[in-house]
């Protein structure tokens, strides 16, 4: 790149030979300069050509992942991401992090993740959970002691107990485990069921 | 690696595509509902560019999420008038992509000509099975040989000079006329 314009680095820049330094100086070269910000959209657009005609041929079965086509998995990113806002905004931030709470906004921090809204006859209850499963939080509406299980291939764990704060209850597992649902059960009875996806 | 073998590019109707300009000014704005529906249209293609360089579907999900979530914190450089907006986050995620592979073990893989690891699906050069090999009988063999290293290989500028030991700057000259003269070859069904 010479001092006034990107030049060659445009196409370089397209098709992923510049390291991460020389990237962001094009960045903010075509922040500023329109001739070299439309010389780049034409390099990306030539890679994508290249993206488009070498994926015309059969994909690999891993590239046809289903959820990227379900609607539920195309928003699930920012799903997780409006219910960790409306959580951390609307529920924790208001108050002190406490020892319940607490590992819960730690593994958040650090982590992917994901959320499933429990169904059945019980209160409005949501778990979220980590991409890897190395752990669960299990949030439900109201101070009822629900119990909760995780289901997975091997068998079913008990999980323990919601405990309840200002009228909302909450379990954190921190529990590497795969489970295809979590279950609150009252006593004998399941009340509500989440699918782990 | 064998240089491409030659065969004829076919556009199907699909391959003709017009660009939605309404949703790449709400995606330049930030708009959270311009995000949603550019994944939804641009996502498998993201994941799959993705994919082909990190070669694990995991890696593959979170980086095409993890580019997204960049763009909607710090910002972004895109505007309709850099041009097609998914050629814009197709580019963002093969770079991520790139910058991951080659800051890790698989960088080894990726550049000494190894077999993939074994939870890969990618079996062959794609160039060798795809429509693009028509493109790149337009290059010169040493433009062929050298967007391959660039773009298949994930290899930069810089590794490909010491590679091929030629002078960085001979490189740089390469890929870029390369590049212009696949887009002319692609022809404009392929760049929309």
């Amino acid at each position: 790149m010479n001092d006034s314009h990107i030049g060659e680095n445009a196409e370089l820049y397209a098709v992923g030979s510049l390291d991460e330094l020389e990237r962001q100086r094009v960045e903010a070269h075509v922040a500023n300069c329109a001739d070299c910000l439309r010389r780049l959209g034409q390099a990306e657009e030539t890679v994508l050509g290249l993206e488009r005609e070498t994926q015309a041929a059969p994909l690999p079965a891993d590239a046809r992942a289903p959820q990227f086509i379900a609607p539920r998995r195309a928003v699930w990113w920012l799903g997780a991401l409006a219910a960790a806002a409306a959580l951390i905004i609307g529920y924790l931030l208001p108050h002190p992090p406490t020892a319940s709470n607490g590992p819960a906004q730690v593994a958040m921090l650090h982590s992917h993740f994901n959320h499933a809204q429990f169904t059945g006859a019980g209160p409005l209850a949501k778990v979220i959970y980590a991409r890897d499963r190395s752990w669960y939080y299990v949030i439900v509406e109201g101070s009822h002691a629900y119990s909760v299980e995780g289901v997975g291939t091997s068998g079913t764990i008990d999980l323990g107990s919601v405990t309840t704060r200002d009228g909302t209850s909450e379990l954190f597992v921190p529990h590497a485990r795969r489970f295809e649902r979590i279950e609150l059960r009252d006593g004998p009875n399941v009340v509500e069921t989440a699918q782990i996806r | 690696m064998a240089l491409p073998h030659v065969s004829r590019i076919v556009h199907s109707p699909k391959d003709f595509r017009v660009r939605d300009e309404a949703l790449e000014a709400a995606f330049a704005r930030r708009d959270a509902t311009a995000y949603e529906r550019a994944y939804q249209q641009f996502g498998a293609r993201m994941y799959t560019s993705a994919l082909r360089v990190l070669r694990d579907k995991e890696l593959a999900h979170d980086c095409v999420h993890d580019v997204l979530l960049h763009l909607w914190r710090k910002g972004t450089s895109y505007s309709p008038a850099r041009g097609n907006l998914e050629a814009f986050l197709v580019v963002c995620v093969r770079n991520a992509a790139l910058t991951r592979a080659r800051d890790d073990a698989r960088r080894r893989a990726l550049l000494a000509e190894q077999p993939p690891p074994a939870t890969s699906t990618l079996d062959a050069d794609p160039f060798e099975h795809a429509h693009v090999t028509e493109a790149l009988s337009k290059l010169s063999e040493t433009q062929a040989k050298t967007i391959q290293l660039a773009y298949y290989r994930g290899m930069t500028h810089t590794e490909i000079a010491a590679a091929l030991s030629e002078p960085v700057g001979t490189i740089k000259s390469r890929i870029s006329n390369a590049l212009r003269t696949l887009r002319d070859a692609l022809g404009k069904e392929s760049l929309r």
